[in-house]
């Protein structure tokens, strides 16, 4: 720790799912900001709620308040200025009081690389695949290694996560790929891949064909990563899963890691109401759950998603991940006997997304640039991409 | 009387304090214009005005300037 009056996004992620520790969060938003996303660790934490605006109306009655709720706090804001203002006071006061530096933007931000395939697999060949947890925001994206080469899939605009890991790993990144045109966050798939100088592959179907940056990609189509002396190193098989949204596409890795994108979760699927249309979206969902390539998995294919809902989630070594066969038997989704069955559930459990979606998927359709300013207000708060039936529908 | 508060540029929770300080030395007819360039002032100086009852958020409003940059308006005065 640089600092014991602050505290950075990484260090609070270690304390808080690395080592499972519940340190007490006292969150100075406003209350709306703060019942709609907050600090969330892998054991439920204590929160309590002052907005910063008290400490300046009534220091002494707000300070009071705090210190009777308990004398230890993580301070926490939008963006770590106004947390740095009150615990400055509740330090003054005598209490251990720590700053989160950059607040819930910067949260949002982290990106925390894992290692999926560590000590399970016959590594002779030297491949890895890695899982970047953007746990702030629920979002999960994929590095995959092999013979000196990368391949990224589901990118966010952080650039600077992907092109740092691969170099640090010795690596060249020779393919980008996007699952489908996601609503909840920005793409950096076709950036990453322009500055990489490596093609980016969405599948057809998403609207994205329209962008000479974007190639599309048939289902079926075998990728290659590290092929040495006429050998791939690692495959990477396209499979459309179309229902999430109309071109979804999942990605199996070396015939045992799905990379479901949005359409399977470890505790669900993906909501197939998104684009208005769920009947049609749902009827299709169904049947790529049910029937073809994704419904002929074997149970042991392990599903990587793109989202995580809640950090329980997450396994001990902090990956989120599930044998699909469990998915199957658990997901009460899964269980829904008919299509017509299915798709009405679906209907009921429309609801409606955060309005910031549309403007998510239009500027992902788009080569037009979105300012970072904009592109982190539009990204604020936690995915919503998951299907959630009414609680009296599940089992 | 009208006074206006030039909170562009300033991070929370500047904006605050300073219309806080401002609304002190105005009298009960005056208004406060707060210009601010954080979008989070909106709901800030809305649940700030909820939280406390000495204050009225007249109205807020949204303009762009000449470099096409958000200014987000706020119109306070006090309650006596």
């Amino acid at each position: 720790m640089a600092d014991s009056t602050e505290i950075t996004p990484r260090e609070l992620f270690e304390r808080l799912v690395t080592r499972g520790e519940a340190p007490p969060i006292l969150d100075v938003r406003n209350e709306d900001e703060f019942a709609a996303w907050k600090i969330e660790g892998t054991r439920p934490l204590a929160y309590l709620n002052v907005p910063y605006f008290g400490f300046i109306d009534e220091p002494e009655q707000s300070t009071e308040r705090v210190a009777q709720a308990g004398d230890t706090w993580i301070g926490v804001c939008a963006k770590g200025d106004s947390s740095a203002f009150v615990t400055e006071i509740l330090r003054e006061h005598g209490m251990r009081a720590v700053n989160l530096l950059g607040g819930m933007a910067a949260w949002g931000n982290l990106h925390v690389p894992v290692r999926v395939d560590d000590r399970r697999v016959d590594d002779t060949r030297g491949s890895e695949l890695w899982q970047i947890n953007r746990y702030g925001k629920g979002c999960l994206s994929y590095v995959i290694l092999a013979g000196g080469q990368a391949i990224v899939v589901d990118a966010s605009r952080h650039l600077d996560v992907y092109e740092t890991f691969v170099r640090e790993r010795g690596a060249t990144l020779v393919q980008v790929l996007d699952t489908h045109v996601h609503a909840d966050h920005l793409s950096g798939g076709a950036d990453l891949a322009r500055r990489a100088g490596a093609p980016f592959f969405v599948a057809a179907g998403e609207g994205v064909e329209l962008r000479r940056d974007v190639r599309p990609l048939a289902d079926g189509t075998e990728l290659t990563l590290g092929a040495r002396d006429g050998a791939a190193a690692v495959t990477v098989r396209v499979i459309a899963t179309p229902g999430h949204t109309p071109g979804s596409t999942c990605y199996l890795v070396d015939g045992r890691w799905l990379l479901s994108g949005d359409t399977l979760f470890v505790s669900g699927i993906g909501r197939p109401d998104l684009g208005g249309q769920v009947e049609a979206w749902g009827g299709a969902l169904f049947r790529t759950l049910h029937h073809g390539p994704l419904g002929r998995l074997p149970d042991d294919v392990v599903v990587l998603p793109a989202h995580f809902a809640l950090p329980a989630e997450l396994d001990r070594r902090g990956v989120v991940e599930r044998r699909l066969g469990d998915i199957r038997v658990a997901s009460p989704e899964m269980q829904l006997p008919t299509e017509a069955a299915f798709v009405e559930a679906m209907r009921r459990a429309v609801k409606a997304p955060p309005e910031v979606y549309g403007k998510i998927v239009a500027a992902n359709l788009s080569p037009a640039e979105v300012p970072a300013e904009q592109a982190s207000e539009w990204e604020l708060g936690k995915n919503q991409c998951a299907a959630s039936l009414p609680a009296g529908a599940r089992g | 009387m009208e006074k206006t508060l030039d909170a562009r540029g300033l991070k929370c929770p500047m904006p605050i304090a300073k219309a806080k300080k401002e609304l002190e030395s105005l009298g009960a007819e005056d208004v406060l214009k707060v210009l601010a360039t954080d979008k989070g002032s909106v709901l800030d100086m809305q649940g700030w005005a909820k939280a406390n009852k000495r204050i009225n958020l007249i109205k807020q409003e949204t303009e762009t300037d000449e470099s096409g940059r958000e200014i987000y308006i706020h119109y306070l005065a006090r309650l006596s």
